[in-house]
């Protein structure tokens, strides 16, 4: 009798049900709505209507202006903050770690109410100023997402690189553009990455902090609450293209950048 | 190891036990599927000290949900079994989305516009004859409805098919603007223009609907001609007015476009959630708003002290209802359903019970209540002030609701109330004559239309590349 055996390799079975279920089968049906007219014939109207209307375009461009401050913001604060917590004295301490990590516990929209009214109290009139306002807001919901990574990338950089470079006469300039930056490069990329695309897409931080301009989410959310899956289909896949182009980019100047050094 | 048996046998026997109670409860219990808006029925649960107690002594107190009320109130008058599984959604899309994707329901209590919709899309069934017929003693809505709701009603076909047979009245009102009166002059706050009034720079904010903006936004574009003396002295101008108010050609929705344009410079913002918070905190000091939540909000705010008011703007205002419709997908299962659908219609149209959906949620209900007089007793409850107590006391009519048409009918449905009612919650709830004589109801786009509005809404809130440095 051939028995039923547990196998290792069974083990990406839940993995595999939900890979299909939540992520390719869904894809499929954005690519296919994204293509077709409201009659189910393939047509490329839609994708085109996006790259011509000058809206839409102003959206998108919107939405690049605004992912791109709150991306280079995040960077700028989380960087020295998770080198700091990962290698300098208070890397013992989870308890420092935990107090950045420590709003991610809490409830978002509550996070953003409570940001709303501090934001009042300085600014008396918030509908002034929309565009800081959603970045300061973005900023304070995603810094952990861009921590995180960093913080991960810079607890496995090994200290004795760092000690090598000194040694061989680096001051800390150099020590930090030839050893440390290098090396943290993939966990930039991947904390890059946890940030830009929901600051693109992120329409709940603008809804509450006021701003009445539409960001690609918005743009998609307005043509599926009117239900026009095919137009709202189309912007998810060219977003997703961009997204996927980004980061083929990425990895290309990152890869011959490394071989160019090797050589 | 026998002891854990026992456990286990009982366990089992108790999983049977309830799936035979199931099997059993599906023969003789009807299931209505109900969909309604969110905090849109008494949900029981008053304090005891909010028991209403009318002129007559009548008291009316909410202890339990008037679903489970219906449930055993159905069972007394009918001695069957029901069972209503109550769900609710956020707006119409939301419901509209619901059922076509698979969603079934009985009974739903969408918006007029969403009935329209579904109504030429065939999915409603319509009400029996014997619902209108007001000799039968359950037919509490024929008997209790607003005599001027029914009129509305009536008067709206779509594709050939009478609204009135397919759906009922359950709430309506206005569309308005609630301000506060320490910073916004009422003859500010009495129009349209408001919002893009620049004396109030970022201070307003409308509502994020396309229906409800473009609403506002068509009185503006055509002032000149709906505001003509000689147009308002028409003797056809209620039926000229809807007309234009409902106009969506391409030359209108580019005027509106415009506008709307224009008015996102000037708002705080388009609001989706938000606005009747921020009327109370202060960060706003006027805010588009329907009048049951109008009411909602100024209740709000005079517990903070704050007082605020609402205006149905003198260009004209939307007239709106939610109603409920039977559909026939829900019903086709189970031929049953729908006299119990019928049935819990009129439950909720007992002026009793209508009266305590009022007081939990706020709107305004179609229910007039016939010859009998509570509901009438119920604004005295609310509003009436005593001349000898309070100064500025002023009448305030509300027969065309009681009576439509009766020319006595204001003599017998004026009430005494303080003169800032006629401006506060009273207005909103139960508005006058001549509000009610320039609201319109807003009917649903068709396909062609609605593309070309969406379009222009996307439009008006996508960013413009022309204003990149100043924003």
């Amino acid at each position: 009798m051939n028995k039923l055996t547990f196998d290792r390799k069974m083990l990406v079975i839940p993995y595999v049900f939900f890979l299909v279920c939540f992520v390719i089968l869904p894809l499929l049906v954005i690519v296919y709505y994204g293509f077709t007219d409201g009659s189910g014939h393939l047509s490329f109207e839609n994708f085109l209507a996006f790259f011509t209307n000058p809206k839409t375009m102003g959206t998108l461009v919107y939405s690049l202006v605004i992912a791109v401050t709150v991306t280079l913001i995040c960077l700028a604060i989380a960087y020295p903050v998770a080198y700091i917590l990962a290698k300098g004295e208070y890397a013992k301490h989870h308890f420092f770690l935990m107090i950045f990590v420590l709003p991610m516990w809490i409830n978002f929209t509550l996070r953003i109410t409570a940001l709303k009214e501090i934001l009042t109290v300085i600014e008396w009139n918030l509908a002034l100023h929309p565009f800081a306002n959603t970045i300061v807001g973005m900023v304070y919901d995603f810094l952990p997402f861009m921590i995180m990574p960093l913080f991960n990338a810079f607890t496995k950089l090994d200290s004795s690189m760092i000690e090598a470079g000194r040694d061989l006469g680096a001051n800390s300039l150099q020590t930090l553009t030839k050893v440390i930056l290098p090396l943290s490069v993939p966990g930039i990329i991947s904390a890059v990455t946890m940030v830009f695309l929901p600051a693109m897409t992120n329409y709940v931080v603008l809804d509450m902090m006021y701003n009445s301009t539409y960001i690609m989410g918005s743009l998609i959310g307005s043509y599926f609450s009117s239900f026009d899956w095919n137009n709202g289909s189309v912007i998810s896949a060219i977003l997703l293209m961009f997204i996927g182009l980004c980061t083929i980019l990425t990895n290309y100047a990152v890869q011959s950048k490394a071989e160019r050094s090797r050589a | 190891m026998k002891k854990r048996n026992i456990v286990l046998l009982a366990g089992m026997l108790l999983t049977l036990g309830s799936l035979s109670g199931c099997g059993a409860s599906q023969d003789d219990t009807i299931v209505l599927r109900v969909a309604n808006w969110e905090e849109y029925i008494d949900e029981g649960d008053w304090g005891e000290d909010e028991v209403i107690e009318l002129e007559d002594g009548t008291q009316i107190f909410g202890e339990n949900s008037l679903v489970d009320d219906f449930e055993t109130w159905y069972y007394e008058t009918y001695g069957q079994k029901v069972k209503v599984e109550y769900s609710t959604f956020g707006t119409n899309e939301e419901l509209y989305n619901q059922i076509t994707i698979g969603d079934v329901y009985d009974l739903a209590c969408p918006s007029e516009y969403m009935i329209m919709k579904m109504l030429r899309e065939d999915k409603l069934r319509p009400y029996s004859e014997s619902f209108f017929d007001p000799e039968i003693e359950e037919n509490y809505y024929v008997i209790n409805v607003s005599p001027y709701i029914r009129s509305v009603f009536e008067e709206l076909t779509i594709e050939d098919q009478k609204l009135s047979d397919y759906a009922v009245g359950y709430m309506w009102g206005t569309l308005g603007i609630v301000y506060n009166p320490e910073v916004v002059s009422p003859e500010d706050a009495s129009q349209w223009s408001l919002l893009l009034n620049e004396d109030y720079y970022k201070q307003i904010t409308i509502k994020d609907s396309v229906r409800d903006a473009y609403f506002a936004a068509i009185t503006l574009s055509y002032y000149d001609i709906i505001m003509d003396p000689a147009f308002l002295a028409d003797p056809d101008y209620h039926e000229k007015l809807s007309k234009i108010l409902n106009r969506t050609d391409e030359e209108t929705v580019a005027r509106v476009e415009e506008i709307l344009s224009k008015a996102k410079r000037n708002v705080y913002s388009f609001e989706t959630d938000a606005g009747k918070a921020d009327m109370v905190t202060g960060k706003v000091v006027a805010n588009e708003q329907w009048s049951g939540d109008a009411v909602y909000t100024m209740d709000q705010a005079d517990e903070d002290g704050l007082e605020l008011c609402y205006s149905a703007p003198k260009e004209g205002t939307n007239l709106w209802f939610d109603g409920w419709v039977m559909l026939e997908k829900g019903l086709s299962e189970d031929p049953r359903k729908q006299q119990v659908a019928e049935s819990f219609v009129n439950f909720l149209s007992m002026p009793e019970n209508a009266i305590r959906n009022m007081y939990y949620i706020g709107y305004t209900s179609s229910i007039s209540g016939g010859d009998d007089g509570m509901i009438f007793d119920y604004l005295k409850w609310n509003y009436e002030a005593d001349p000898e107590e309070e100064e500025d006391v002023v009448e305030y009519s509300v027969g065309y609701f009681f009576d439509y048409g009766k020319e006595d009918a204001d003599e017998r449905y004026t009430l005494l109330t303080s003169e800032d009612q006629t401006r506060r919650q009273l207005y909103a709830q139960y508005p006058t004559k001549d509000v009610v004589d320039r609201s319109v109801v807003m009917a649903c786009f068709d396909e062609e239309d609605n593309e070309r509005i969406n379009r222009m809404w996307t439009n008006v809130r996508c960013f413009d590349l022309k204003y990149f440095f100043s924003e």
